[in-house]
């Protein structure tokens, strides 16, 4: 299984390679010149050329993508250009933060969406099945940032139940889960829709499968053979859809973000785009790259541990 | 690997600050600011409003400002007891004073560390503000309290160059030389605060510097938190998240923010002004009636009510008012008609299209959004081209944009916004460009002379003159001056008036206090 | 259907006749009651952007500086922004961009990511296997990201607005015209044709472009939600169109900054981009679910 996992990464380092010389390249060929952020409007251009040879932006473009490439390898990404601090230590301090926000909306998401997307696929064609499908269809459409605002409207404004500033204090459980809330929840929608869908058409799909229909004729129990043999066989989908959601959740999160106050990759991102901060964007594209992979693989391979026939060596 | 080991030796920085930080039993002061994350905390590069706020709590200058003013003649001794200056006014001497501590145990301020900070302020690889000491000579070391700095030429004001401000703060230079690249985030002052931490996105954490030479600080720690949206800002002050807040320079928030209970809100100096800057060496500006015609259909009145009262007031001049020197001038009243029929004079009987570039901030975007509109009644359409700040920064110094919306406060001398706007060694495009984007060079002549002259009335009738030939010239359209606006708790005292600071955000002083 | 008693060639004889599916899904989707809704919200938002210039009250970009933040009613139906501009009027104005910005940016998607899909699937080999390669990794990325990255970069305005939407969704375009081809081109009729001596260019856009139409023109129905959000995303987060042309999701952006005092600033604009995403995703569905062979089963 290690070996899988180790493969998979492996298999994705061309990928990884891809993105990273496409955004080398990108965000060196368009305007904006973060010696400008750096040295305020007064800087002449003297001192801005200073700079620039300084943090070695004016060494020619290959010899920067080598030693980038270099450095990427052994883990060294440099220091962000405009706060001067590594890039590790930058995004790791924020890190817990998105990812806590990730797993909770997908906790969320498959907590309230597989149940009901259960029970929807049961009382097929009746008031809960129709309920479930319109509800459905709303979550699916409510961009993160019109709910957030919402959430924030009714939960911190008029109820004061939640704070309005997100950034928590990742040594505090109770702080950091308070502040978790709302974020999660309002990130969760979209994904506890988009499961409720799929567990309900895979339910349906699967429950229609003759052997279900031969167990059900043998006398096996209904719940028994909804919940172990249609449940078993409906989770492939909901596993792909899970994997596939995460890289949509991670994008997401920036919206989130912002409407929240909280730290996370997603502000990071929208501040270095700003900025310039080259150092800083390939950084975070080799993470988000990374996470994606990892995502993948990990879906990957709870594939092969539901289902047989998928080998995992 | 080399990335964990920075991150590590980090952490390492931060905790060996922490210890080196006595506890403290003082109260803790939350200020918000409207901000991603501080930049690079090397007083030297804060440039940032961000920056320029926090930097000012950390480490003081030769001489100050008296704390809550930004008057030239109300400069105090800060590191500096006393001073002297030759007859010709080219040699200073400066006495300091004696048994001042750096932060973290970093030992006693002496004329070493003065002269490695002014020499490393005054050179352009290791400071932002090295064009402030272009008239420097020498900066020498004459015995361990004494430095000796001689100029090349008179300057206006040195001491504005050596106050707690931009270039002049004072560094440790053991400190610099031992952390290398690693003082931008773990920097050491002699101010009344020292860095404890920095958690990215979120804070910079101080701590009392309990040796502050004027006295320990009465509050404990200071907690600078980065919170980017007004809104959430705002509501956080008044849940009582925070102490003090930024505040946005519009009467609708500063109305509603008085009403909030136990609530000041402080509203200082310095103004910005802002300036439609136009490029008289390219179409259509280069025609002085088109760029009449652009001033006609400006109206200065409707964009100081749309900013608010309290906060804006009209531009006088090319130079904002109270800057020694300033000199009120006549501008060219808002007359739509007046405005098409120079147009049409000029070859442009349908109107104008300028494509201009402008940046994406939100204030500035604004700004513009009601410019744009004014002009428009009088038949010159405006194409924003919006870019991100940094591309807007790098594009106008290109000379891409033919009008440029620029918004600035500077050190308040006549000389410094006369030479960075208005002389043509200061022209963008060229070796030694700073801001000048409309190109005008025609009083060169009389900065160049005033700079140099060391007859008070002399000087001002110079500056005086140069402002006049400016304005005439239409090389740019002054708009409106915006002040700063902060909130607080009314139990906030600052342990002064707080009329103006040239850090851009109120000065925490060992004084300041939670009641 | 046989050969001799058809005068058509062969080949066209037993392509299966693809108009006649498409109407049955029509026709299926039609008696569905959330297609329709969905249908309605979407033909009035349509109507609304349409004749934004003669049903908007006011011009959208003229500002008011007296009349600023103005709650809703007397000559503002829905109130005023900061600028003391029109918000229904900017509303409407304002589904013109998000209509266009998303139709347009899926047009092209369609028709490039239909076309890559298509001649990769036909063509084969390393091809194939290359392109597809390429589209995974343009999949793999979150599409918000991705749009925000090229907005970002290449500065917003309305062009590359339309690009960087595109570019997120080409990928799922190749992906699903590719699938189809794969099993059309193993096909009789197919085949058929290549014996004839038929170009490539003919087979494709004569034999394997009308059978694949049903399902790429239900994907983009989805899509078209998906970049309605994008783009409403993108705006919010400030990288939109230039001022002071109206888009919903910069409304919403500058209406959060003023949630304190005037709510309606935000939730308006909001409510709206929730109305055209939720009613394009019904219509999607209901035409998904008339298409879908799987389902049609049930």
């Amino acid at each position: 299984m290690v070996f899988f996992f180790v493969r998979r990464l492996l298999a994705a380092v061309p990928t990884l390679l891809a993105v990273l010389t496409l955004v080398f390249v990108i965000v060196r060929i368009v305007p904006g010149d973060p010696a400008l952020v750096i040295l305020g409007d007064q800087a002449t251009p003297e001192a801005a050329a200073a700079l620039r040879a300084r943090l070695g932006l004016d060494r020619p473009l290959w010899e920067q993508y080598l030693s980038f490439l270099g450095n990427a390898l052994t883990g060294d990404f440099g220091n962000s250009l405009v706060t001067g601090r590594p890039i590790l230590a930058e995004v790791g301090a924020v890190l817990p933060h998105t990812i806590d926000l990730t797993v909770a909306a997908m906790l969320f998401g498959v907590i309230i969406g597989v149940p009901v997307g259960i029970w929807a696929a049961l009382h097929r064609n009746r008031a809960i099945d129709v309920a479930a499908r319109i509800l459905s269809l709303f979550g699916l459409s409510f961009p993160v940032f019109v709910s957030g605002i919402f959430a924030l409207l009714l939960f911190s404004l008029h109820w004061r139940l939640f704070p309005v500033i997100g950034s928590a204090n990742l040594d505090d459980p109770a702080d950091r889960l308070h502040k978790l809330v709302l974020p999660a929840v309002t990130l969760g929608l979209v994904m506890a829709a988009y499961i409720t869908r799929v567990t309900r058409s895979a339910m349906l799909a699967s429950l229609s499968e003759d052997y279900i229909r031969t167990a059900r004729a043998k006398g096996v129990p209904w719940r028994r053979v909804v919940w172990v043999h249609g449940l078993r066989n409906a989770s492939l989908p909901i596993v792909t859809v899970v994997g596939l959601y995460v890289g949509i959740l991670l994008g997401n999160s920036v919206l989130t973000e912002i409407v929240f106050n909280r730290p996370g990759l997603g502000k990071i991102i929208v501040g270095a785009l700003n900025q310039r901060d080259y150092t800083m964007l390939q950084g975070l594209m080799v993470i988000y790259c990374f996470l994606i992979v990892v995502v993948n693989a990990v879906t990957d391979l709870l594939y092969g541990v539901l289902d047989p026939r998928v080998q995992a060596t | 690997m080399k990335g964990l080991r920075a991150a590590l030796l980090g952490t390492a920085f931060a905790v060996a600050a922490t210890a080196a930080a006595q506890a403290q039993s003082g109260p803790t002061l939350r200020v918000g600011m409207a901000a991603q994350d501080v930049g690079r905390l090397d007083p030297h590069f804060a440039v940032s409003t961000i920056d320029r706020v926090v930097v000012a709590w950390m480490f003081s200058g030769l001489v100050r400002f008296k704390p809550g003013s930004i008057d030239p003649s109300e400069i105090e001794p800060d590191l500096a007891e006393r001073w002297e200056t030759s007859a010709d006014g080219r040699t200073w001497t400066f006495h300091l004073r004696r048994g001042v501590q750096f932060h973290g145990g970093f030992g006693e301020l002496t004329a070493e560390d003065v002269v490695f900070s002014l020499r490393k302020s005054g050179t352009a690889a290791s400071s932002a503000f090295a064009a402030d000491f272009r008239a420097f000579q020498t900066v020498e070391a004459v015995d361990s309290h004494t430095v000796r700095i001689v100029l090349r030429e008179n300057v206006p004001s040195l001491l504005g160059i050596l106050t707690n401000y931009s270039g002049g703060f004072i560094v440790s230079r053991r400190a610099v030389e031992q952390r290398g690249a690693d003082f931008v985030r773990a920097p050491i002052g002699t101010g009344p605060f020292a860095l404890d931490r920095v958690t990215p996105n979120q804070s910079a954490e101080l701590v009392a510097h309990a040796q502050y030479f004027r006295g320990t600080p009465q509050l404990g720690r200071v907690s600078y938190r980065f919170i980017p949206s007004d809104a959430s800002r705002d509501l956080a002050f008044q849940n009582r998240e925070l102490d003090v807040n930024y505040g946005r320079a519009d009467q609708t928030w500063i109305n509603r923010t008085r009403q909030v209970p136990n609530t000041v809100v402080d509203v200082f100096e310095p103004g910005e002004l802002a300036i439609l800057n136009l490029n008289t060496r390219q179409p259509p500006f280069n025609d002085i009636r088109v760029r009449q015609a652009l001033a006609h259909a400006v109206n200065r009145a409707e964009l100081v009510r749309f900013r608010g009262q309290d906060v804006a007031r009209e531009g006088q001049s090319v130079v904002p008012r109270g800057y020694l020197g300033f000199a009120q001038q006549p501008l060219l009243p808002p007359d739509t008609n007046r405005a098409r029929q120079l147009l049409a004079e000029a070859g442009h009987p349908n109107g104008l299209t300028v494509r201009v570039i402008h940046t994406q901030l939100p204030e500035m975007l604004t700004m513009m959004q009601v410019i744009q509109q004014q002009l428009r009644r009088s038949g010159i359409t405006l194409d924003l081209q919006v870019v991100e700040h940094a591309t807007f920064h790098q594009q106008i110094r290109q000379d891409l944009s033919p009008l440029v919306y620029y918004s600035a406060a500077r050190f308040p001398v006549a000389d410094i916004y006369l030479t960075q706007f208005w002389h043509g060694r200061s022209r963008v495009q060229t070796p030694t460009a700073v801001t000048n984007f409309s190109h005008c060079d025609q009083a060169d002549a009389q900065i160049d002379a005033a700079r140099v002259s060391t007859n008070v009335e002399e000087q001002k009738r110079l500056w005086a003159e140069a402002q006049q030939i400016l304005v005439q010239n239409v090389c740019g359209v002054p708009l409106i001056e915006t002040l700063l606006v902060f909130a607080r708790r009314d139990n906030v005292d600052y342990g002064y008036q707080l009329r103006g600071s040239m850090s851009l955000g109120p000065v925490i002083t060992e004084q300041t206090r939670i009641r | 259907m046989s050969a001799a008693s058809d005068s058509r060639t062969p080949a066209e004889a037993v392509a299966p006749p693809p108009p006649a599916a498409w109407k049955r899904a029509l026709a299926k989707a039609r008696s569905n009651p959330t297609t329709m809704v969905g249908a309605l919200i979407c033909l009035a938002i349509l109507l609304g952007a349409v004749l934004a210039p003669w049903i908007a009250p006011h011009d959208p970009a003229e500002q008011n500086i007296l009349d600023r933040l103005l709650p809703p009613g007397g000559d503002y139906p829905l109130g005023t922004d900061q600028f003391g501009r029109d918000i229904l009027s900017r509303l409407l104005w304002g589904a013109r961009i998000s209509l266009s910005v998303s139709l347009s940016a899926i047009a092209i998607a369609m028709v490039i990511g239909g076309a890559i899909g298509m001649v990769s699937g036909y063509i084969g080999g390393r091809f194939d296997l290359i392109t597809m390669q390429v589209m995974d990794v343009l999949l793999s990325f979150p599409s918000l990201i991705l749009g925000l990255i090229v907005v970002a970069l290449l500065g917003p305005d309305l062009v590359n607005l339309i690009v960087a939407i595109a570019l997120t969704a080409i990928a799922p375009f190749a992906r699903i015209a590719r699938a189809p081809t794969l099993a059309l081109k193993e096909r009789a009729f197919v085949e058929a044709g290549r014996a004839l001596g038929f170009s490539h260019t003919r087979i494709l856009f004569r034999h394997i472009l009308p059978n694949i139409t049903s399902e790429v023109m239900v994907m983009a129905t989805l899509w078209l939600a998906t970049a309605v959000r994008v783009e409403a995303s993108l705006s919010f987060i400030g990288l939109g169109v230039k001022p002071p042309t109206p888009t919903w999701g910069g409304m919403t952006r500058d209406g959060f900054e003023n949630i304190l005092d005037s709510a309606w600033l935000a939730t308006l604009p909001g409510l709206a981009i929730l109305l055209l995403v939720l009613g394009l995703n019904m219509v999607g569905d209901g035409l998904r679910d008339a298409t879908d062979p799987k389902l049609r089963n049930e």
